[in-house]
C-alpha cells in the first residue's frame, strides 16, 4: 500500500461511487449558491426565491426517487460513502425522498401563507434548504463528526427559522431560548463524542462497534474487572444521548419545545416538528444499529491481525448476513443474547431510550391538556409523538441481537410512523397558519364554531386531530399499531411496560385533542368574528396535504409496503 | 537535595488524563457558566468553553506525544478539533446575531427576563 | 532531585493559567472582564495543543478562536453594553445549587479521566524517545481526503475506520454559506416596502 494507491482509491471512491449517490443534497448545494448568485446580480425580479427553491427541492426530489418506482429498493445495498463519512442504504434513501417529498411541501405551503416575501425569500429558503441539507446528513451519518456536523448544519438554521419574524418580541425570545439550548446541548454532546472516541479509539461507528466487540464489556462488568472503563464509555454514552435528546425534544430537554413553537410562525414549527424530528429519530436508529450491532466486514485478511482472543470473540458475534437469512430461512431465533459482547450496549441504549421515551409520552401527553394555544398544545403533542416513535426504535435496538426481522419490522413501524405523521402535522400547521393570516389568532377558544364559518377545513382539521389520537378509521391508528406488535415481539417487562404505557398515552390523548374538536365543531361560533375564507389554493392545498390521512387509513398497504420494502435489506 | 512532592511531580510526562481533567475543568465551568449568567453573551461564552474543553480531549486522545499505543485517535482527533473550530465559529456568528436581535426587540439581554414564553 | 522535564512544567503552567481563567470567567460578574478572561484561557489551551504536538491546531485555536470568535463576540459586548447589562448579580441561591451540581460534575469527570488505564502517561524515557512530528501536511492531505497515516497501519480494521475528511471539508463551506446568510438576515435592518428592492443587497453577499 502506497501513497498512488490512496489517492486512486479516493478518486474512484469520490467520482464513481459516492457522488452520484450524492446526488440530491448536491442540487441542494447548488440551489443555495445559485440563490445567493440571483441575489447578487439581481436578477430576483425574474427568478424569485421561491421559484428557485421550489425547482431545487424537486430536482432533488426526483434525483433521490429511485429509477424503478418507490417499491423497488433492492438494488440498493448498504454501502459506505465517501471514505466511510456517510452510509448509503435503503434507510437513509427512504428517509431522504421523506425530507425532499416534504422540503417541497413546504416550499409551496411558506409562498401560500406568504412568510418569505420577496425581501427575504432568499434569506428564508436559503435556511429551510440548508436545514434539510444538514438533514440529510443526519440521516446517513456514518462517523461521529458527521453526527455532530449534521446536527449543527440542522440545528443552526432552525435557530434563525424561529427568529425569522424579526420585529415581534416573542419570535426573537424563542429564537434566542433555541439557540442557547441547542449551543449547550451541543457542546454537552461533543464532549460525550469526545469521551467515546478515546476509549475506543476512532470515530467511525463500524470500527468503533468492532472495538467495543473487543472489549468485552461484560466481563469489564462482572467482578474483578475493569468497570471504570465502562463508566467512561457510559458517561460518553449519556452525554451523546443528550445532544440527541435536545433535537428529540425529549424529556427532560424539551423545555425549548413548547416556548420555540409558540414564539415562531405556524410554519416553521411545523417543519420542526415533522423534518426535524423524522431526522433525529434516524440518528437514533443509525446509532442504536451502527454502535449495537457488527457489520460482518468483506475483508477476510481482519482475524490474522488480531489476538486469538479477540478473533473468537468477534467471529461469535460478528453475524454474517448470510447466517441472519439462513436462521430467518428456517425459522430459528437465536434466544441467547447473554453470550454476546455487544449486548450490553444494546442494553444500555434500549433501557435509556425506552425510559426517555415513557416519560415524553407522559408527559407531552399530560402537559398538553391545559394549554389555551394551539401551537402550545401542538408542540407538547410533538414531544407526545416523538416519545412514542422512540419506542419502536427501542423495540428494534431491543430485537437486533435476538431477531433481526422483527427489528426491520420495528423500523418499517417507525418510517410508516414518520411518514403519516408528515401529513398530519404538515396539516395541522397549516391549517393553523391559515387561520393566524385570516383571523390574527392562534389561541383554541377563537376556532369555536369553525365548521359553520369554513367548514372544510373544519372536516379537515377534525380528522387530522382524530388521526393523531390514533382512533381506527384513520391514518394514525396503522403506525401505532405496529409499534405496539413490535414492542410486544420484544418482550421482556421493560418493553411490556413500555407497551402499556404507549397504551394508556393514547387514551390520555384522547382527551385534548377531542377537546379541540369540540370547540371546532359544537362550540356556537363568536359573534364578533367576520366571515372567514381561506381563498382556492390554500384550502386546495389543506385538502391535498390531509387527504392522505383519511385515504391512508383506508388503504394503508401502500405505505406499509414502501416502509417494509425499505427496511427489507438494512442488513 | 529536598525531595518535594512537586519536584516528582514535574519529572515524569503528563498522560493523556491530565490532559482529559483539565479538559474537564473547562467543560464544568462552561456548564456553570450556561446555568448561571444572565446575560446571554455570558451563556455563549460559556458554551465557547465547553467546546473548548472537548477540543483538548480530541487533541490529547489523538496525540502521539502523551500516549504511544496503537489504540490512540490518531489524526483523527486533531482534524475532528479543526471542524469544531469551525463550527463553533459559525455558531457564535449565529447566536450572536440573535441575541442582538433579542436585545433590539426587548432592550435587554437578561435570559432571566425572557419569560414571556412561559414553559 | 531529578531534572525537571520541561514539557511537564509548560503543562502545569498552561493548564493552571487555562483553568484559573476558565473558573474567572465562571466567577466574574463584569462582562467586558469576562471577555478578557476567555481570552486568556483560551490561548493558555492553544499552547496545550502546541504541547500535545498538535502545532498546526494551536495556530488554528490562536488564529480563529482567540482572533475571530472572540472579537465576534467582544463585538457583541459592545454593541450592547449598557450600565445595566454590565454588571448582572445571579442570586446566591442559585450560586450554591450550581456550584454543588457542579462539583459533583467535576467530580465524576475526573474520575472518568482517571479511569481508563490506557490513558496514562508514559514513562520518561519512551517520552523522550518520541519523535515529534510536523502535522500540517497530513492534516492538510486528510482534508483532501488521503489519509496518509494509513500507510503505518498494519490493522486491516482500523485502517478502514480512517476516513478521508474530504466530504467534510467541502460541506462545511455549504453550512458557513448558509449560516452566513442566517446572521446577516438577522442583523441587517428590515427594509421598508416601496423603496428599492435593490438597496442593500451587498449585506449579505460577503
Amino acid at each position: 500500500m502506497n501513497l498512488h494507491t490512496l489517492v486512486d482509491s479516493l478518486l474512484s471512491d469520490t467520482l464513481e461511487t459516492s457522488l452520484p449517490l450524492f446526488r440530491p443534497e448536491l442540487a441542494l448545494c447548488g440551489t443555495i449558491v445559485l440563490m445567493l448568485l440571483v441575489r447578487v446580480f439581481r436578477c430576483d425580479r425574474l427568478l424569485p426565491p421561491f421559484l428557485l427553491a421550489f425547482a431545487g427541492s424537486v430536482v432533488a426530489l426526483w434525483l433521490a426517487l429511485p429509477a424503478e418506482g418507490l417499491a423497488s429498493w433492492a438494488a440498493i445495498s448498504p454501502q459506505e460513502i465517501f471514505t466511510g463519512m456517510l452510509v448509503h442504504d435503503t434507510l437513509s434513501a427512504y428517509v431522504r425522498i421523506f425530507l425532499l417529498a416534504f422540503a417541497v411541501l413546504f416550499v409551496v405551503l411558506t409562498q401560500l401563507t406568504g412568510i418569505a416575501d420577496r425581501e427575504n425569500g432568499q434569506d428564508f429558503y436559503t435556511l429551510v434548504l440548508g436545514a434539510t441539507l444538514g438533514m440529510c446528513i443526519m440521516a446517513s451519518a456514518n462517523h461521529l463528526l458527521t453526527i455532530f456536523l449534521g446536527i449543527e448544519m440542522a440545528s443552526v438554521p432552525s435557530y434563525v427559522l424561529a427568529g425569522i419574524v424579526k420585529g415581534r418580541r416573542r419570535s426573537s425570545e424563542a429564537a434566542l431560548k433555541y439557540a442557547i439550548y441547542g449551543a449547550g446541548t451541543a457542546g454537552v454532546m461533543l464532549y460525550g463524542i469526545s469521551l467515546l472516541a478515546g476509549v475506543v479509539g476512532s470515530a467511525h461507528l463500524p470500527t468503533i462497534a468492532h472495538e467495543l466487540a473487543a472489549l468485552d464489556i461484560s466481563s469489564m462488568l462482572a467482578p474483578g474487572g475493569d468497570s471504570s472503563t465502562v463508566m467512561v464509555l457510559a458517561l460518553g454514552g449519556l452525554m451523546l444521548g443528550v445532544g440527541l435528546a435536545f433535537k428529540l425534544s425529549a424529556v427532560p430537554f424539551h423545555f425549548w419545545c413548547p416556548d420555540v413553537f409558540e414564539g415562531a410562525p405556524a410554519e416553521v414549527n411545523a417543519f420542526l416538528s415533522v423534518a426535524s424530528k423524522a431526522a433525529a429519530l434516524t440518528l437514533l436508529v443509525r446509532i442504536g444499529f451502527g454502535l449495537g450491532f457488527v457489520h460482518e466486514t468483506p475483508h477476510a485478511t481482519l482475524a490474522t491481525n488480531q489476538p486469538p482472543a479477540a478473533i473468537a470473540q468477534v467471529s461469535t458475534t460478528a453475524q454474517p448476513p448470510t447466517t441472519f437469512a439462513a436462521l430467518k430461512a428456517e425459522g430459528i431465533v437465536n434466544e441467547s443474547t447473554a453470550d454476546q459482547p455487544l449486548s450490553p450496549v444494546r442494553n444500555f441504549f434500549v433501557v435509556l431510550v425506552a425510559l426517555m421515551a415513557i416519560v415524553s409520552c407522559t408527559f407531552g401527553n399530560l402537559a398538553a391538556y391545559g394549554q389555551t394555544n394551539i401551537k402550545r398544545m401542538f408542540a407538547y403533542s410533538t414531544i407526545a409523538h416523538a416519545g412514542f416513535m422512540m419506542m419502536a426504535v427501542a423495540a428494534a435496538v431491543a430485537l437486533l441481537g435476538r431477531d433481526p426481522s422483527q427489528s426491520q419490522a420495528a423500523i418499517a413501524a417507525l418510517l410508516i410512523y414518520i411518514t403519516i405523521y408528515l401529513f398530519m402535522n404538515l396539516g395541522a400547521f397549516a391549517v393553523v397558519a391559515f387561520l393566524r393570516n385570516e383571523m390574527q389568532s392562534e389561541e383554541i377558544e377563537d376556532y369555536a364554531g369553525l365548521i359553520r364559518s369554513c367548514p372544510m377545513t373544519a372536516v379537515m382539521m377534525t380528522a387530522i386531530l382524530v388521526s393523531l389520537i390514533g382512533l381506527p378509521p384513520l391514518a394514525g391508528f396503522w403506525p401505532k399499531l405496529r409499534v405496539l406488535q413490535s414492542l410486544y415481539e420484544a418482550g421482556g417487562p421493560l418493553m411490556i411496560t413500555v407497551l402499556v404505557i404507549a397504551g394508556l398515552n393514547t387514551a390520555i390523548s384522547l382527551v385534548y385533542y377531542l377537546r379541540v374538536v369540540k370547540v371546532i365543531c359544537i362550540d356556537p361560533e363568536p359573534d364578533t368574528r367576520g366571515p372567514i375564507s381561506l381563498g382556492f389554493l390554500p384550502a386546495a392545498y389543506i385538502l391535498v396535504v390531509s387527504l392522505p390521512v383519511i385515504i391512508f387509513g383506508i388503504l394503508p398497504d401502500k405505505v406499509a409496503q414502501w416502509a417494509e420494502q425499505a427496511t427489507m435489506h438494512l442488513f | 537535595m529536598i525531595h518535594l512532592p512537586l519536584a516528582h511531580l514535574l519529572s515524569e510526562p503528563v498522560g493523556v488524563s491530565h490532559y482529559v481533567m483539565v479538559g474537564a475543568v473547562l467543560f464544568t465551568c462552561g456548564v456553570l457558566c450556561m446555568a448561571t449568567k444572565r446575560n446571554a453573551l455570558g451563556v455563549l461564552m460559556g458554551i465557547e468553553l465547553v467546546l473548548n474543553g472537548a477540543n483538548l480531549n480530541f487533541i490529547a486522545f489523538g496525540s502521539h506525544v502523551l500516549r504511544n499505543d496503537a489504540n490512540s485517535l490518531g489524526l483523527d482527533g486533531q482534524l475532528i478539533s479543526m471542524f469544531v473550530i469551525v463550527l463553533a465559529a459559525a455558531e457564535a456568528a449565529v447566536a450572536l446575531a440573535i441575541a442582538l436581535n433579542y436585545y433590539n426587540n426587548h432592550d435587554s439581554i437578561d435570559v432571566d427576563r425572557a419569560d414571556e414564553l412561559l414553559g | 532531585m531529578e531534572s525537571i522535564y520541561w514539557p511537564t512544567f509548560f503543562f502545569w503552567l498552561f493548564s493552571l493559567i487555562s483553568c484559573s481563567f476558565a473558573v474567572g470567567v465562571l466567577l466574574a460578574r463584569n462582562i467586558v472582564r469576562m471577555a478578557f478572561y476567555l481570552v486568556l484561557a483560551l490561548a493558555a489551551t492553544a499552547g496545550l495543543f502546541f504541547l500535545a504536538g498538535a502545532d498546526f491546531v494551536g495556530a488554528m485555536q490562536l488564529m480563529i478562536y482567540v482572533g475571530g470568535t472572540l472579537v465576534l463576540l467582544i463585538f457583541g459586548v459592545m454593541l450592547t453594553s449598557q450600565e445595566r447589562f454590565i454588571e448582572m448579580k445571579t442570586s446566591s441561591g442559585e450560586w450554591v445549587v450550581a456550584l454543588l451540581l457542579g462539583g459533583m460534575l467535576l467530580g465524576i469527570l475526573l474520575q472518568a479521566a482517571m479511569a481508563v488505564p490506557a490513558w496514562q502517561g508514559m514513562d520518561r524515557a519512551a517520552a523522550e524517545a518520541t519523535k515529534v512530528e510536523k502535522t500540517a501536511t497530513p492534516l492538510g492531505m486528510g482534508l483532501l481526503g488521503v489519509r496518509v497515516d494509513q500507510l503505518d497501519e498494519q490493522d486491516e480494521s482500523r485502517r478502514k475506520g480512517m476516513s478521508g475528511y474530504l466530504f467534510h471539508f467541502e460541506i462545511v463551506s455549504v453550512h458557513l454559506l448558509v449560516v452566513l446568510v442566517g446572521a446577516a438576515y438577522l442583523a441587517r435592518a428590515k427594509r421598508k416596502r416601496g423603496r428599492d428592492e435593490l438597496a442593500g443587497t451587498g449585506s449579505n453577499a460577503t
